[in-house]
């Protein structure tokens, strides 16, 4: 992946500099709905878009987080990789962040796979 | 040691061998092949013979004096007849009188001509002035008195007369020009019937005292040709009346220097003997007016330019930068240009093929075309050979004009090495070779020609993005691999500008070849992911009006409601939203990229049209 081209959102937490790693966030969303159903999920990505559409981070952290707040081990990667870089981001960096996870969350559709 | 015609890399050397090649071929009709063979064969007669000629020959045509074509065919028979071989000032002193002097005949005496009294033979202190002092002065000085009185009859007693002959009412003085006009006209017959006989007669026995200085002079000059001496006390008399705005510190076309050391100083400037001629050995405004002069040339602190270091490469460098201005050729609308590469055989060849061209563009009034009939020749020159460093080192150089002391409207467009690279490609080439339709272009017709907006360093998004506006209005086709040849090009240029910060990268010295097969692999990764997004619908119309939406997006530069309207419109088509490659695709170009993601959009929608 061409990683100097993006925007990437950085934060230091206690002098040690966070990265925000799309391609690590994908992974982790796709294990974390694989399980789900296509309905579902299809119904979660249109509400996803909306948010971002209306440029509403706090609305999109909130069906996000309202999704995922299941006692399933799946999601603790994803917890996980929110917990690190959940903040308030700049427009850029938060567009590149909330496609990553809706993309990640199509990728689990069960159609066919062509991989 | 023959002289090896080649480009040194200077370009004021350069444009200087230009000019020398191109003055060969137009006095001679030899090619750079045939020039090339005549100097390995007997370099001595090529510089020291042909050339000063051919210099000459080439001054007094641009002038529109008459010039005898014949007088070059003798030349070269003698020349390829005479003996003189490694007699170089020999030589040169036979091609100086035989044939430069003979050249200048009609000049020579004209300029002769043109003194109408005796007094302004004379200065201050009533002495001869050099230039009319010599053996025969009094002779030529008596027959110049002996017109003198007619020229002084009309004037005094009947200027009114000869305005009515010329026709100008407010004529003030008889000058040479009127005389001219005299003695060119027939008053046998009836066509000026009011002007009286007296006046007749006076201005026949003008044409009779005219023709006698003329035959005089005549004479006088061809006595140094066939004799091919001139007394050093003459020398200022039989001076060759020639100048130069361009080259006035050639003590040649210094007023002060008679024949004698105008030939003198020619040879010595052939032969780059600096010990006679200390202007020589500078390498300054002297030389070329676009060079600063010797106390401008901030740069050099400790030592000056010296012409000897030029001479260890180039033996004969000063008929180099004297055939500077030849290199250069004006164009009407646009003043001189020249086409520059480092390589003589390219640039030669360019150039030639842009002077086929003068006329058309004596016609237009587009004054960007000579660049775009430049760019042209390029490509046909890179289709016929291969020259991968002449084209990374090309460039233009225009001018409007210059004069002693002033250059006015110097332009230099160079060709990024990065673009000549990506040109050098076939593949590449042949694809952005190509007029795609397009609003508000430039070019006549609404076509907009891809390669010559490469070469300019233009990006090719834009125009591609107006293209495809044009295909989504109307129902025109687009030309897919141009376009998709465009995008990448743009995309991968942009990502290596904003990686590469310093010039000299290792790419630089590689020659981008790691980028051209970058750009080749990507096309071929993009050309089957990218369409894959034709599998969103079956329907043609739905396609299209995804293509429109999306497009509409890319207008506004918004990457957000980009990937919105694609991922609303993918999310109810979950094969394709769950296709791993096309996932992949979308995250890596488009979302985690932000600089080169429109170029990869616009693909998505000419895939979509393209079904």
């Amino acid at each position: 992946m061409n990683e100097e081209n993006a925007y990437y959102w950085q934060k230091v937490v206690n002098d040690k500099k966070i990265n925000l790693d799309l391609k690590k966030l994908k992974e982790a969303v796709f294990n974390g709905f694989k399980g789900e159903s296509d309905n579902y999920k299809q119904r979660l990505v249109y509400n996803l878009l909306e948010t971002i559409r209306n440029n509403d981070q706090k609305e999109f952290f909130y069906v996000l987080l309202k999704s995922i707040n299941k006692p399933n081990k799946d999601y603790m990667n994803l917890l996980e990789q929110l917990n690190n870089n959940y903040d308030v981001m700049p427009e850029e960096a938060f567009i590149n962040f909330a496609y990553t996870i809706i993309i990640g969350i199509m990728a689990t559709y069960g159609g066919e796979k062509n991989e | 040691m023959p002289e090896n015609l080649e480009f040194s890399g200077n370009w004021y050397v350069d444009i200087g061998i230009l000019g020398f090649v191109k003055l060969m071929k137009e006095v001679y009709c030899w090619d750079l092949e045939k020039l090339k063979e005549m100097i390995s064969r007997d370099h001595e007669k090529v510089y020291y013979g042909y050339f000063p000629f051919a210099y000459f020959y080439k001054w007094c045509s641009d002038r529109n004096e008459n010039v005898d074509k014949e007088i070059v065919s003798s030349l070269v028979k003698n020349l390829e007849e005479s003996g003189l071989q490694n007699k170089t000032e020999e030589l040169f002193n036979y091609v100086w009188f035989k044939y430069i002097c003979k050249l200048f005949t009609n000049l020579w005496v004209e300029n002769k001509l043109k003194i109408l009294h005796k007094k302004d033979a004379y200065d201050k202190k009533d002495k001869v002035k050099k230039q009319f002092n010599y053996t025969n002065s009094q002779k030529y000085l008596q027959l110049i008195c002996e017109r003198e009185k007619f020229i002084y009859e009309l004037q005094k007693n009947h200027l009114e007369d000869i305005k009515k002959i010329l026709e100008n009412e407010k004529l003030k003085m008889v000058g040479y020009d009127e005389i001219k006009y005299l003695l060119n006209i027939d008053l046998d017959n009836n066509s000026y019937p009011t002007i009286p006989n007296k006046v007749k007669e006076l201005i026949a026995k003008l044409k009779e005292t005219h023709s006698d200085i003329e035959n005089f002079l005549k004479e006088e000059w061809k006595k140094i040709i066939q004799t091919e001496k001139i007394d050093e006390k003459d020398s200022h008399f039989y001076r060759l009346p020639i100048d130069s705005a361009f080259y006035k510190n050639f003590l040649f076309f210094n007023n002060f220097a008679g024949n004698l050391e105008q030939k003198q100083s020619f040879y010595y400037m052939l032969s780059s003997n600096f010990d006679k001629e200390e202007i020589l050995d500078r390498i300054d405004k002297t030389i070329n007016k676009f060079l600063p002069s010797e106390s401008e040339f901030i740069n050099i602190s400790y030592t000056k330019l010296s012409t000897t270091i030029f001479k260890n490469q180039y033996e004969y460098i000063f008929v180099y930068l004297i055939c500077f201005t030849y290199g250069i050729e004006n164009y009407k609308n646009l003043g001189y240009v020249v086409f520059y590469s480092n390589d003589l055989a390219f640039t030669y060849s360019v150039n030639k093929k842009l002077k086929l061209y003068k006329e058309k563009i004596k016609v237009s009034t587009h004054t960007n075309k000579i660049f775009k009939v430049t760019w042209q020749q390029i490509i046909d020159f890179l289709v016929e050979y291969k020259s991968t460093w002449s084209l990374e080192n090309m460039y233009i150089i225009s001018y409007q004009s210059l004069d002693n002391q002033f250059q006015k409207g110097v332009r230099y467009i160079g060709i990024h090495k990065l673009q000549a690279s990506l040109l050098l490609d076939d593949k590449i080439r042949e694809a952005l070779n190509t007029r795609i339709k397009c609003k508000n272009a430039s070019d006549e017709g609404d076509r907009c020609w891809l390669l010559e907006e490469f070469i300019q360093g233009k990006p090719l998004y834009p125009i591609i993005l107006n293209h495809i506006n044009l295909t989504l209005t109307s129902d025109e086709n687009f030309n897919w691999t141009s376009c998709l040849y465009g995008l990448l090009v743009d995309a991968y240029i942009a990502n290596f500008r904003g990686k590469n910060k310093t010039i000299f990268s290792d790419n630089f010295f590689d020659n981008y070849k790691a980028l051209v097969k970058e750009i080749k692999e990507e096309v071929r990764i993009t050309t089957f992911f990218s369409s894959l997004i034709s599998n969103i619908s079956d329907e043609i119309d739905t396609r299209k009006r995804v293509a429109r939406e999306l497009y509409t997006a890319l207008c506004g530069k918004d990457k957000k409601m980009f990937l919105n309207i694609l991922l609303k419109n993918l999310n109810e088509n979950t094969k394709l939203s769950s296709n791993i490659n096309f996932q992949k695709w979308i995250l890596e170009k488009i979302i985690a990229n932000d600089t080169s993601f429109e170029m990869h959009c616009l693909i998505l929608v000419m895939s979509l049209l393209r079904g």
